[in-house]
Protein backbone atom coordinates (compact mmCIF):
# COMPACT_ATOMS: atom_id res chain seq x y z
CA UNK A 1 0.00 0.00 0.00
CA UNK A 2 2.96 2.06 0.66
CA UNK A 3 4.27 2.08 -2.58
CA UNK A 4 1.05 3.18 -4.00
CA UNK A 5 0.35 5.85 -1.37
CA UNK A 6 3.56 7.49 -1.70
CA UNK A 7 3.66 8.72 -5.47
CA UNK A 8 -0.18 9.19 -5.08
CA UNK A 9 1.08 12.10 -2.45
CA UNK A 10 3.51 13.04 -3.72
CA UNK A 11 1.64 13.50 -7.06
CA UNK A 12 -1.29 15.64 -4.88
CA UNK A 13 1.65 17.70 -3.33
CA UNK A 14 3.19 18.39 -6.73
CA UNK A 15 -0.25 19.61 -7.85
CA UNK A 16 -0.69 21.98 -4.81
CA UNK A 17 2.79 23.90 -5.43
CA UNK A 18 1.58 25.95 -8.37
CA UNK A 19 -1.43 26.44 -6.48
CA UNK A 20 0.08 27.57 -3.41
CA UNK A 21 2.10 29.44 -5.77
CA UNK A 22 -0.03 31.12 -7.95
CA UNK A 23 -2.68 31.95 -5.29
CA UNK A 24 -0.58 33.07 -2.46
CA UNK A 25 3.02 33.89 -3.61
CA UNK A 26 1.87 35.80 -7.26
CA UNK A 27 4.90 33.78 -8.85
CA UNK A 28 3.08 33.96 -12.39
CA UNK A 29 6.45 34.09 -13.96
CA UNK A 30 8.16 31.89 -12.10
CA UNK A 31 5.86 28.54 -12.98
CA UNK A 32 4.89 30.35 -16.87
CA UNK A 33 8.36 30.92 -18.12
CA UNK A 34 11.05 29.97 -15.86
CA UNK A 35 9.83 26.31 -14.92
CA UNK A 36 9.26 25.14 -18.52
CA UNK A 37 12.61 26.47 -19.56
CA UNK A 38 14.34 24.78 -16.73
CA UNK A 39 12.18 21.41 -17.10
CA UNK A 40 12.45 21.57 -21.33
CA UNK A 41 16.59 22.33 -20.76
CA UNK A 42 16.53 18.86 -18.26
CA UNK A 43 15.09 17.11 -20.60
CA UNK A 44 17.03 18.04 -23.51
CA UNK A 45 20.28 18.21 -21.95
CA UNK A 46 19.38 14.70 -19.57
CA UNK A 47 18.51 12.70 -22.64
CA UNK A 48 21.54 13.69 -24.85
CA UNK A 49 23.83 12.69 -21.88
CA UNK A 50 21.65 9.56 -21.26
CA UNK A 51 21.45 8.67 -25.58
CA UNK A 52 25.75 10.15 -25.76
CA UNK A 53 26.36 7.30 -23.18
CA UNK A 54 24.46 4.80 -23.81
CA UNK A 55 25.86 5.03 -27.80
CA UNK A 56 29.09 5.01 -26.19
CA UNK A 57 28.61 2.01 -25.14
CA UNK A 58 30.41 -0.70 -26.98
CA UNK A 59 28.42 -3.57 -27.55
CA UNK A 60 30.92 -6.76 -27.31
CA UNK A 61 28.55 -9.60 -29.03
CA UNK A 62 26.11 -9.76 -31.55
CA UNK A 63 23.25 -10.35 -29.11
CA UNK A 64 20.01 -9.99 -31.15
CA UNK A 65 16.80 -11.76 -29.72
CA UNK A 66 15.34 -13.96 -31.98
CA UNK A 67 12.30 -15.76 -32.20
CA UNK A 68 12.22 -17.07 -35.91
CA UNK A 69 14.31 -18.53 -38.44
CA UNK A 70 17.36 -16.84 -39.60
CA UNK A 71 18.53 -16.52 -43.01
CA UNK A 72 20.47 -19.98 -43.87
CA UNK A 73 20.06 -22.03 -46.58
CA UNK A 74 18.13 -20.96 -49.84
CA UNK A 75 15.51 -23.63 -49.39
CA UNK A 76 14.64 -22.91 -45.77
CA UNK A 77 11.87 -20.08 -45.21
CA UNK A 78 13.50 -17.36 -43.28
CA UNK A 79 11.50 -15.38 -41.04
CA UNK A 80 13.13 -11.78 -41.57
CA UNK A 81 11.12 -9.66 -39.10
CA UNK A 82 11.70 -11.99 -36.48
CA UNK A 83 15.64 -12.47 -37.24
CA UNK A 84 16.45 -9.72 -39.05
CA UNK A 85 19.62 -10.82 -41.27
CA UNK A 86 20.38 -7.01 -42.27
CA UNK A 87 20.40 -4.04 -40.98
CA UNK A 88 17.02 -2.76 -42.62
CA UNK A 89 14.94 -5.55 -41.21
CA UNK A 90 16.82 -5.02 -38.18
CA UNK A 91 15.46 -1.12 -38.32
CA UNK A 92 12.05 -2.55 -39.19
CA UNK A 93 11.84 -4.78 -36.20
CA UNK A 94 12.95 -1.73 -34.18
CA UNK A 95 10.20 -0.01 -35.92
CA UNK A 96 7.32 -1.95 -35.25
CA UNK A 97 8.14 -2.57 -31.46
CA UNK A 98 8.10 1.32 -31.28
CA UNK A 99 4.40 1.37 -33.42
CA UNK A 100 3.00 -1.82 -32.10
CA UNK A 101 4.58 -3.04 -29.39
CA UNK A 102 5.27 -6.41 -31.10
CA UNK A 103 6.60 -7.97 -28.02
CA UNK A 104 3.65 -6.83 -25.93
CA UNK A 105 1.65 -9.05 -28.08
CA UNK A 106 3.57 -12.40 -26.79
CA UNK A 107 2.74 -10.91 -23.31
CA UNK A 108 1.73 -13.93 -21.12
CA UNK A 109 0.64 -14.64 -17.70
CA UNK A 110 0.44 -17.49 -14.99
CA UNK A 111 -1.92 -18.05 -12.82
CA UNK A 112 -2.69 -21.06 -10.52
CA UNK A 113 -5.83 -22.36 -12.65
CA UNK A 114 -7.83 -24.10 -10.06
CA UNK A 115 -4.91 -25.86 -8.81
CA UNK A 116 -1.50 -26.74 -7.55
CA UNK A 117 -0.60 -26.44 -11.76
CA UNK A 118 0.76 -23.10 -13.50
CA UNK A 119 -0.83 -22.47 -16.04
CA UNK A 120 0.09 -20.24 -18.54
CA UNK A 121 -2.00 -18.16 -21.15
CA UNK A 122 -2.04 -15.14 -23.50
CA UNK A 123 -2.74 -11.61 -21.53
CA UNK A 124 -2.74 -9.07 -24.67
CA UNK A 125 -4.91 -6.63 -22.68
CA UNK A 126 -1.64 -5.15 -21.60
CA UNK A 127 -0.72 -4.80 -25.03
CA UNK A 128 -4.17 -3.15 -25.83
CA UNK A 129 -4.00 -0.80 -22.82
CA UNK A 130 -0.84 0.24 -23.54
CA UNK A 131 -1.09 0.79 -27.10
CA UNK A 132 -4.08 2.63 -26.59
CA UNK A 133 -2.24 4.64 -23.81
CA UNK A 134 0.56 5.30 -25.39
CA UNK A 135 -1.04 5.90 -28.89
CA UNK A 136 -3.98 8.98 -27.42
CA UNK A 137 -1.03 10.20 -25.41
CA UNK A 138 0.80 10.92 -28.61
CA UNK A 139 -1.88 12.28 -30.27
CA UNK A 140 -3.19 14.51 -27.07
CA UNK A 141 0.83 15.75 -27.27
CA UNK A 142 0.29 16.53 -31.43
CA UNK A 143 -3.28 17.95 -31.08
CA UNK A 144 -1.53 20.54 -28.37
CA UNK A 145 0.52 22.29 -31.32
CA UNK A 146 -2.47 24.15 -31.89
CA UNK A 147 -1.26 26.25 -28.97
CA UNK A 148 2.31 26.94 -30.18
CA UNK A 149 1.99 27.40 -33.69
CA UNK A 150 -0.18 30.50 -35.51
CA UNK A 151 -1.31 28.04 -38.21
CA UNK A 152 -1.61 25.07 -37.95
CA UNK A 153 -0.14 22.40 -40.70
CA UNK A 154 -2.56 20.30 -42.65
CA UNK A 155 -1.82 16.97 -40.94
CA UNK A 156 -2.29 18.10 -37.54
CA UNK A 157 -5.37 19.50 -38.81
CA UNK A 158 -6.50 16.23 -40.04
CA UNK A 159 -5.20 14.40 -37.08
CA UNK A 160 -7.74 17.14 -34.77
CA UNK A 161 -10.65 16.71 -37.52
CA UNK A 162 -10.60 13.13 -37.13
CA UNK A 163 -10.51 13.25 -33.47
CA UNK A 164 -13.33 15.41 -32.76
CA UNK A 165 -15.58 13.17 -35.43
CA UNK A 166 -17.85 11.90 -33.37
CA UNK A 167 -19.04 15.96 -33.04
CA UNK A 168 -20.49 15.67 -29.51
CA UNK A 169 -20.38 18.54 -26.69
CA UNK A 170 -18.98 22.05 -27.03
CA UNK A 171 -15.99 22.42 -27.15
CA UNK A 172 -16.08 19.25 -29.21
CA UNK A 173 -15.07 16.00 -27.49
CA UNK A 174 -12.03 14.37 -28.45
CA UNK A 175 -12.23 10.35 -28.43
CA UNK A 176 -8.28 10.07 -27.36
CA UNK A 177 -9.58 12.51 -24.51
CA UNK A 178 -11.25 9.33 -23.28
CA UNK A 179 -9.05 6.71 -24.43
CA UNK A 180 -6.65 7.77 -22.30
CA UNK A 181 -8.29 7.98 -19.23
CA UNK A 182 -9.54 4.48 -19.86
CA UNK A 183 -6.03 3.27 -20.73
CA UNK A 184 -4.59 4.72 -17.69
CA UNK A 185 -7.32 3.70 -15.39
CA UNK A 186 -6.77 0.02 -16.79
CA UNK A 187 -2.53 0.26 -16.16
CA UNK A 188 -3.32 1.08 -12.59
CA UNK A 189 -5.75 -1.54 -12.05
CA UNK A 190 -4.09 -3.98 -13.51
CA UNK A 191 -1.46 -3.41 -11.06
CA UNK A 192 -3.70 -3.27 -8.43
CA UNK A 193 -5.89 -6.55 -8.81
CA UNK A 194 -3.17 -9.06 -9.43
CA UNK A 195 -0.91 -9.91 -6.19
CA UNK A 196 2.35 -10.75 -8.48
CA UNK A 197 1.54 -7.07 -9.84
CA UNK A 198 1.53 -5.94 -6.40
CA UNK A 199 4.81 -7.19 -5.85
CA UNK A 200 6.41 -6.51 -8.80
CA UNK A 201 5.12 -2.95 -8.91
CA UNK A 202 7.30 -0.42 -7.47
CA UNK A 203 5.86 3.41 -6.24
CA UNK A 204 7.95 4.24 -9.95
CA UNK A 205 5.82 2.05 -11.86
CA UNK A 206 3.15 4.19 -10.09
CA UNK A 207 4.13 7.52 -9.83
CA UNK A 208 4.25 8.29 -13.87
CA UNK A 209 0.83 6.53 -14.17
CA UNK A 210 -0.48 9.23 -11.27
CA UNK A 211 1.25 11.84 -12.54
CA UNK A 212 -0.43 11.16 -16.52
CA UNK A 213 -3.77 10.22 -14.56
CA UNK A 214 -3.66 13.76 -12.87
CA UNK A 215 -2.39 16.17 -16.22
CA UNK A 216 -5.19 14.18 -18.70
CA UNK A 217 -7.58 14.60 -16.20
CA UNK A 218 -6.92 18.21 -14.99
CA UNK A 219 -6.52 19.20 -19.44
CA UNK A 220 -9.64 17.33 -19.98
CA UNK A 221 -11.21 19.33 -16.61
CA UNK A 222 -10.15 22.90 -18.30
CA UNK A 223 -11.50 21.73 -21.80
CA UNK A 224 -15.32 20.39 -20.85
CA UNK A 225 -16.00 21.51 -17.10
CA UNK A 226 -13.78 24.56 -15.05
CA UNK A 227 -12.64 26.46 -17.94
CA UNK A 228 -10.00 28.86 -18.94
CA UNK A 229 -9.61 31.32 -20.64
CA UNK A 230 -8.08 30.40 -24.02
CA UNK A 231 -5.91 33.47 -25.24
CA UNK A 232 -3.36 34.02 -22.62
CA UNK A 233 -2.79 30.47 -22.45
CA UNK A 234 -2.09 30.68 -26.26
CA UNK A 235 -0.06 33.45 -25.92
CA UNK A 236 2.41 32.20 -23.61
CA UNK A 237 2.46 29.10 -25.37
CA UNK A 238 3.51 31.49 -28.75
CA UNK A 239 6.08 32.70 -26.65
CA UNK A 240 7.42 29.60 -25.24
CA UNK A 241 7.85 28.42 -28.56
CA UNK A 242 9.64 31.56 -30.14
CA UNK A 243 11.71 31.63 -26.66
CA UNK A 244 10.19 34.63 -25.40
CA UNK A 245 10.53 36.01 -21.77
CA UNK A 246 7.12 37.90 -21.53
CA UNK A 247 5.49 37.92 -18.72
CA UNK A 248 2.21 36.04 -19.03
CA UNK A 249 -1.32 37.61 -18.34
CA UNK A 250 -3.62 35.91 -15.49
CA UNK A 251 -4.33 32.64 -16.21
CA UNK A 252 -6.28 29.89 -14.12
CA UNK A 253 -4.33 28.29 -11.26
CA UNK A 254 -5.68 25.16 -13.02
CA UNK A 255 -3.90 25.57 -16.46
CA UNK A 256 -0.29 26.56 -13.81
CA UNK A 257 -1.26 23.33 -11.82
CA UNK A 258 -1.48 21.11 -15.46
CA UNK A 259 1.68 23.38 -16.90
CA UNK A 260 4.03 22.22 -13.68
CA UNK A 261 2.62 18.80 -13.81
CA UNK A 262 3.81 18.33 -17.15
CA UNK A 263 7.00 20.50 -16.37
CA UNK A 264 7.65 17.78 -13.78
CA UNK A 265 6.88 15.03 -16.38
CA UNK A 266 9.38 16.47 -18.45
CA UNK A 267 12.14 16.79 -16.17
CA UNK A 268 11.46 13.74 -14.97
CA UNK A 269 11.44 11.59 -18.13
CA UNK A 270 15.43 11.29 -18.48
CA UNK A 271 15.76 9.67 -14.95
CA UNK A 272 13.34 7.38 -14.54
CA UNK A 273 11.67 4.47 -16.59
CA UNK A 274 10.21 6.74 -19.37
CA UNK A 275 13.82 7.28 -20.99
CA UNK A 276 12.53 4.06 -22.90
CA UNK A 277 11.40 6.57 -25.14
CA UNK A 278 14.85 6.98 -26.07
CA UNK A 279 16.19 3.46 -25.08
CA UNK A 280 14.39 1.47 -27.28
CA UNK A 281 16.51 2.44 -30.10
CA UNK A 282 19.60 1.62 -28.68
CA UNK A 283 18.86 -1.81 -27.14
CA UNK A 284 21.56 -4.11 -28.31
CA UNK A 285 18.71 -7.53 -28.16
CA UNK A 286 17.02 -5.10 -30.77
CA UNK A 287 19.01 -3.24 -32.94
CA UNK A 288 21.47 -5.31 -34.29
CA UNK A 289 21.01 -7.96 -37.07
CA UNK A 290 21.53 -11.43 -36.92
CA UNK A 291 24.02 -12.10 -39.15
CA UNK A 292 27.16 -13.53 -36.66
CA UNK A 293 27.06 -16.53 -39.06
CA UNK A 294 27.77 -14.08 -42.19
CA UNK A 295 29.80 -10.95 -41.03
CA UNK A 296 32.07 -11.29 -37.90
CA UNK A 297 31.20 -8.90 -35.10
CA UNK A 298 34.40 -7.28 -33.84
CA UNK A 299 34.66 -6.59 -29.79
CA UNK A 300 35.56 -2.91 -29.60
CA UNK A 301 37.08 -4.45 -26.43
CA UNK A 302 39.91 -6.35 -27.92
CA UNK A 303 43.17 -4.87 -27.28
CA UNK A 304 45.15 -3.51 -29.57
CA UNK A 305 47.58 -6.71 -29.89
CA UNK A 306 51.11 -5.89 -31.61
CA UNK A 307 52.05 -8.88 -33.61
CA UNK A 308 55.67 -9.60 -34.66
CA UNK A 309 56.41 -11.70 -37.49
CA UNK A 310 59.03 -14.19 -37.83
CA UNK A 311 60.53 -12.35 -40.73
CA UNK A 312 60.87 -8.82 -38.29
CA UNK A 313 62.55 -11.57 -35.47
CA UNK A 314 64.51 -13.12 -37.55
CA UNK A 315 65.55 -9.46 -39.27
CA UNK A 316 66.21 -8.53 -35.69
CA UNK A 317 68.76 -11.59 -35.24
CA UNK A 318 70.09 -12.62 -39.12
CA UNK A 319 73.61 -12.22 -37.63
CA UNK A 320 73.43 -13.54 -34.79
CA UNK A 321 72.00 -16.94 -36.05
CA UNK A 322 74.12 -17.23 -38.45
CA UNK A 323 76.99 -17.13 -36.54
CA UNK A 324 75.39 -19.85 -34.28
CA UNK A 325 75.02 -22.22 -36.94
CA UNK A 326 71.12 -21.62 -37.37
CA UNK A 327 69.33 -21.76 -40.84
CA UNK A 328 67.81 -18.63 -41.74
CA UNK A 329 65.31 -18.06 -44.59
CA UNK A 330 66.46 -15.22 -46.03
CA UNK A 331 70.46 -14.38 -46.66
CA UNK B 1 -9.62 -14.53 -8.97
CA UNK B 2 -10.18 -16.19 -12.09
CA UNK B 3 -9.95 -14.88 -15.74
CA UNK B 4 -13.66 -14.31 -16.22
CA UNK B 5 -13.97 -12.16 -13.33
CA UNK B 6 -11.02 -10.63 -14.01
CA UNK B 7 -12.30 -9.71 -17.76
CA UNK B 8 -15.51 -8.78 -15.87
CA UNK B 9 -13.75 -6.58 -13.68
CA UNK B 10 -11.85 -5.21 -16.59
CA UNK B 11 -15.35 -4.91 -18.52
CA UNK B 12 -16.85 -2.72 -15.37
CA UNK B 13 -13.15 -0.68 -14.74
CA UNK B 14 -13.23 0.89 -18.22
CA UNK B 15 -17.46 1.19 -18.47
CA UNK B 16 -16.82 2.92 -15.53
CA UNK B 17 -14.59 5.38 -16.86
CA UNK B 18 -16.71 6.31 -19.72
CA UNK B 19 -19.95 6.67 -18.05
CA UNK B 20 -17.62 8.91 -15.35
CA UNK B 21 -16.31 10.53 -18.35
CA UNK B 22 -19.88 11.10 -20.02
CA UNK B 23 -20.69 13.07 -16.84
CA UNK B 24 -18.08 14.81 -16.22
CA UNK B 25 -18.26 16.33 -19.87
CA UNK B 26 -22.67 16.77 -19.40
CA UNK B 27 -21.63 18.70 -16.05
CA UNK B 28 -19.67 21.13 -17.71
CA UNK B 29 -22.88 22.14 -19.57
CA UNK B 30 -24.53 22.99 -16.52
CA UNK B 31 -21.77 25.53 -16.23
CA UNK B 32 -23.69 27.77 -18.89
CA UNK B 33 -25.84 29.00 -16.15
CA UNK B 34 -24.22 30.17 -12.94
CA UNK B 35 -24.54 27.62 -10.44
CA UNK B 36 -26.01 30.34 -8.08
CA UNK B 37 -28.83 31.54 -10.78
CA UNK B 38 -30.02 27.79 -10.46
CA UNK B 39 -30.21 27.62 -6.60
CA UNK B 40 -31.74 30.89 -6.45
CA UNK B 41 -35.67 30.02 -6.38
CA UNK B 42 -36.50 33.30 -7.90
CA UNK B 43 -34.45 33.34 -10.94
CA UNK B 44 -35.11 29.21 -11.34
CA UNK B 45 -39.12 30.77 -11.66
CA UNK B 46 -38.44 33.26 -13.89
CA UNK B 47 -36.43 31.10 -16.06
CA UNK B 48 -39.25 28.37 -16.18
CA UNK B 49 -41.87 31.05 -16.98
CA UNK B 50 -40.74 33.51 -19.37
CA UNK B 51 -41.40 37.03 -17.79
CA UNK B 52 -41.52 39.43 -20.65
CA UNK B 53 -39.96 40.58 -24.03
CA UNK B 54 -36.34 39.90 -24.27
CA UNK B 55 -34.12 43.08 -23.28
CA UNK B 56 -31.83 44.67 -25.49
CA UNK B 57 -29.74 44.99 -23.06
CA UNK B 58 -26.03 47.17 -23.27
CA UNK B 59 -24.76 45.27 -20.88
CA UNK B 60 -23.42 41.68 -21.56
CA UNK B 61 -25.71 38.38 -20.26
CA UNK B 62 -22.87 37.46 -18.13
CA UNK B 63 -19.65 38.56 -16.74
CA UNK B 64 -16.72 39.83 -19.29
CA UNK B 65 -14.01 36.81 -17.68
CA UNK B 66 -17.02 34.47 -17.90
CA UNK B 67 -18.06 34.68 -21.23
CA UNK B 68 -14.10 34.55 -22.74
CA UNK B 69 -14.17 31.42 -21.12
CA UNK B 70 -17.45 29.91 -21.27
CA UNK B 71 -19.04 30.98 -24.06
CA UNK B 72 -19.81 28.28 -26.47
CA UNK B 73 -21.47 26.29 -23.40
CA UNK B 74 -23.64 29.17 -22.91
CA UNK B 75 -24.78 28.86 -26.38
CA UNK B 76 -24.69 25.25 -26.68
CA UNK B 77 -27.09 25.34 -23.82
CA UNK B 78 -29.07 28.09 -25.15
CA UNK B 79 -29.32 26.05 -28.51
CA UNK B 80 -30.41 23.11 -26.59
CA UNK B 81 -33.32 24.84 -24.75
CA UNK B 82 -34.37 26.79 -27.56
CA UNK B 83 -34.49 24.95 -30.29
CA UNK B 84 -35.40 21.30 -28.26
CA UNK B 85 -37.56 22.28 -25.43
CA UNK B 86 -38.95 25.90 -26.61
CA UNK B 87 -37.38 27.73 -23.87
CA UNK B 88 -36.24 30.96 -25.43
CA UNK B 89 -35.78 33.17 -22.47
CA UNK B 90 -32.38 33.46 -20.37
CA UNK B 91 -32.61 35.41 -17.55
CA UNK B 92 -28.90 36.38 -15.51
CA UNK B 93 -28.33 36.73 -12.19
CA UNK B 94 -29.52 40.30 -12.07
CA UNK B 95 -32.57 39.21 -13.06
CA UNK B 96 -32.32 40.58 -16.99
CA UNK B 97 -33.87 38.54 -19.52
CA UNK B 98 -32.59 37.95 -22.93
CA UNK B 99 -33.65 35.86 -25.88
CA UNK B 100 -31.64 33.08 -26.24
CA UNK B 101 -30.08 33.48 -29.56
CA UNK B 102 -26.92 34.13 -31.38
CA UNK B 103 -28.74 37.43 -32.47
CA UNK B 104 -28.77 38.45 -29.08
CA UNK B 105 -24.69 38.03 -28.92
CA UNK B 106 -24.59 39.63 -32.15
CA UNK B 107 -26.54 42.32 -31.57
CA UNK B 108 -23.51 44.21 -29.83
CA UNK B 109 -20.80 41.62 -31.03
CA UNK B 110 -21.89 41.69 -34.62
CA UNK B 111 -21.00 45.51 -35.19
CA UNK B 112 -17.66 43.86 -35.40
CA UNK B 113 -17.05 41.46 -38.27
CA UNK B 114 -14.08 39.87 -37.00
CA UNK B 115 -15.60 39.89 -33.41
CA UNK B 116 -15.55 35.73 -33.30
CA UNK B 117 -13.05 34.83 -35.82
CA UNK B 118 -10.23 37.10 -33.98
CA UNK B 119 -9.63 34.74 -31.05
CA UNK B 120 -10.90 31.51 -32.74
CA UNK B 121 -8.39 32.17 -35.40
CA UNK B 122 -5.67 33.05 -32.71
CA UNK B 123 -6.15 29.99 -30.70
CA UNK B 124 -7.13 27.80 -33.84
CA UNK B 125 -10.60 26.62 -33.09
CA UNK B 126 -12.81 26.17 -35.55
CA UNK B 127 -16.12 26.17 -34.15
CA UNK B 128 -19.40 24.85 -36.13
CA UNK B 129 -21.89 27.82 -35.40
CA UNK B 130 -21.10 28.95 -38.49
CA UNK B 131 -21.99 25.32 -40.24
CA UNK B 132 -26.08 26.55 -40.26
CA UNK B 133 -25.93 30.44 -39.13
CA UNK B 134 -24.65 33.61 -40.77
CA UNK B 135 -21.52 34.30 -39.52
CA UNK B 136 -20.93 37.94 -38.79
CA UNK B 137 -18.42 38.50 -41.72
CA UNK B 138 -21.22 37.29 -43.82
CA UNK B 139 -23.80 39.48 -42.91
CA UNK B 140 -23.83 43.06 -45.02
CA UNK B 141 -22.88 45.44 -42.52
Amino acid sequence: MKKVLKPLIAVIVLALIPWVGITYGKLDYLFAIVIPYAAAAILVLGMLFRLVDWIRRPVPFNIPTTCGQEQSLDWIKTNPLECPSNPFMAAMRVLSEVFLFRSLFRNTRAELYGGPKLVYGSYKWLWLGGLAFHWSMLIIVIRHARFFLDTLPLPIELLETADRFLDVTVPAFYITDAIALAAITFLVLRRLSDEKMRILSLSTDYFPLFLFGAIAVIGISMRYVTKVNVMPVKALAITLAHFGFDAPEPIGVLFYIHLFLVCVLLAYIPFSKLVHMGGIFLSPTRNLPNNSRAKRHKNPWNPDIKFRTYAEYEDEFREKMKKAGLPVEKQ
Amino acid sequence: MNKFSQFLVALAAGLSVFVAAWFFIHAGHRGSVPAHAEVSPAVAAATVKPGGAPVDSAKCILPTDYMRAHHMQVLDKWRKDSVRKGNRTFVNPEGAHFDKSLNTCLGCHGSNPMFCFMCHEYANVKPTCWNCHLSPMEVSQ
